[in-house]
């Protein structure tokens, strides 16, 4: 449909605050779970979703490779791991240098960062800081940690764009097999929780108050009383695949990647614009062949602020009035930042071999602002054949991708 | 502190970095038999910097030890010297 290559999703890997499998994460979304609680351990009332994530698969990863990863990169690396087994990629397709690797997340390891600058600015200063913290903070960690685990040798980039950065890395995966650079591409995105990241939200008055709710309650996507998003962590890497590539080998086919966009946001970095947000949805329409009336789902951007979704309501009645359902998973799992995109992706994909929409949680008034839409509140069946995917992020960034079944 | 403490001090240190404590025989060379490289050296010596309170940065002795029998014998001799109260030790 874009002239290039026909792009295929092969494989994924999840890890996530409701699940490492994708069959985890989706029976327990599909129950409505929420894994948004206060975080005791910070010492704070800050609330976040946390990955449960036993010691034993950190462990799994090699010292040798594990000593140059804080948290943000095990979870990517794990998740690019489960990746590449779920996709069957031999030894000889993984270690091709036709074999490439797009992972980002917000920064480095904010832990990690915090942990540094106490030995430096508190501690026994530069003299106590591991060599290895570089390693660990660096903006590229999961992408360059995750191709290590793997031995990746063909392209390694790493967006960092906050929000967009695991569907940004998608995008860019795309492109890259779609104009013959690759031929497979694991990509996506991870982020991990902390109280910097936390307070940085709360500091720009985006982050949801712990004040008189319970704290599953307080991520509510599109939802009249909603006051902040809620962060949470995890990671989602997808395989994606070049389709006569694919079928050579015989490969599971999950899904087709139709188009990808991505545009600007004009004027504040801080705040989403409708109109951009709406240029963005339409240019992936562009590429297509089917129309905006004919997709099935929208998995929503929607992380609970009062401007950004209102503005992204705004945009989706432009261009689909209620003629298409949404929902965004914010609610359940808060908002994974970096791997949003693609963690979000993966749900979605199960949701499609299931026939089931989630909706979204705690959505129990619509806004009138974010009203206008087909707002998924209970579990629908639903045959999900194309999808759109929202992300947006500060500075101003906007993506958007249509994927669905494999057009035969 | 006795020999005994110290080997059991430097052992713990190596340890940590999730090398079994059966491998850690005297003869043993970090670089050749127990596989670490010099990233792994650095975090080694500051968690030696804290288990024993010295600064071993601009330590020109540390720098030639190449088995964990050399290691002990580094810091016992450090031990005597602290002990002596020369200021040698750091």
């Amino acid at each position: 449909m874009n002239g290039g290559r026909r792009v295929v999703i092969t494989g994924c890997g999840v890890v996530s605050s409701l699940g490492n499998t994708p069959e985890e994460l989706y029976s327990r979304l599909a129950a409505g779970e929420s894994a948004v609680r206060i975080m005791t351990e910070w010492g704070t009332r800050q609330a976040a979703a946390p990955v449960d994530l036993p010691e034993s698969e950190i462990r799994s990863i090699p010292r040798a490779k594990r000593r140059f990863m804080g948290r943000v990169a095990i979870l990517s690396a794990l998740a690019g791991r489960k990746a590449a087994e779920s996709a069957g990629l031999s030894e000889e397709e993984i270690h091709s240098d036709r074999t490439g690797c797009v992972v980002g997340s917000t920064i480095g390891s904010t832990t990690e960062m915090e942990s540094s600058f106490r030995t430096l600015l508190v501690g026994a200063g530069v003299a106590e800081m591991s060599p290895m913290a570089f390693f660990k903070c660096a903006s590229h960690t999961t992408a360059f940690n995750t191709a290590s685990l793997l031995d990746i040798a063909g392209a390694v980039y790493s967006p960092s764009a906050a929000c967009a950065s695991g569907l940004q890395a998608a995008g860019i995966g795309m492109a890259m097999i779609s104009s013959g650079i690759q031929d497979v591409v694991l990509c996506g995105g991870a982020d991990e929780v902390s109280p910097l990241v936390s307070g940085c939200f709360e500091l720009m008055e985006a982050h949801a108050s712990t004040e008189g709710q319970p704290p599953d309650r307080i991520a509510r996507p599109f939802e009249r009383g909603r006051n902040g998003l809620v962060c949470g962590e995890g990671a989602g890497i997808l395989v994606l695949e070049e389709y006569e590539h694919a079928r050579a080998r015989g490969a599971r086919i999950l899904a087709e990647v139709y188009s990808y966009s991505s545009c600007r946001c004009p004027g504040s970095v801080s705040q989403s614009d409708s109109s951009s947000i709406l240029r963005c949805m339409r240019d992936v329409y562009r590429q297509v062949d089917f129309t905006p009336a004919e997709t099935d789902y929208i998995s929503a951007h929607a992380t609970s602020t009062r401007q950004g979704d209102k503005a992204e309501a705004d945009a989706l009645r432009a261009v689909f009035g209620d003629s298409v359902p949404v929902s965004s998973l914010k609610g359940h799992l808060g908002h994974t930042l970096a791997a949003s995109g693609t963690l979000e992706i993966i749900a979605v994909l199960e949701m499609m071999k299931h026939g089931t929409l989630i909706p979204t949680r705690n959505l129990e008034e619509v806004d009138p602002e974010c009203g206008g839409l087909d707002h998924v509140r209970e579990p629908r069946p639903c045959r999900i054949r194309r999808v759109l995917k929202n992300c947006f992020a500060f500075g101003g960034i906007n993506s958007a991708m249509l994927f669905g079944d494999v057009n035969e | 502190m006795t020999r005994e403490e110290i080997v059991e001090a430097v052992n713990t240190a190596f340890e940590e970095m999730e090398i079994p404590r059966e491998e850690l025989t005297p003869e043993k060379e970090f670089f050749k038999d127990l596989g670490l490289d010099s990233l792994d050296m650095v975090d080694l010596m500051i968690s030696l910097q804290r288990k024993f309170g010295v600064q071993l940065r601009q330590n020109e002795e540390i720098k030639k030890v190449r088995t964990l029998n050399d290691i002990y014998d580094f810091f016992v001799k450090l031990d005597a010297q602290r002990n002596a109260g020369d200021g040698s030790a750091k």
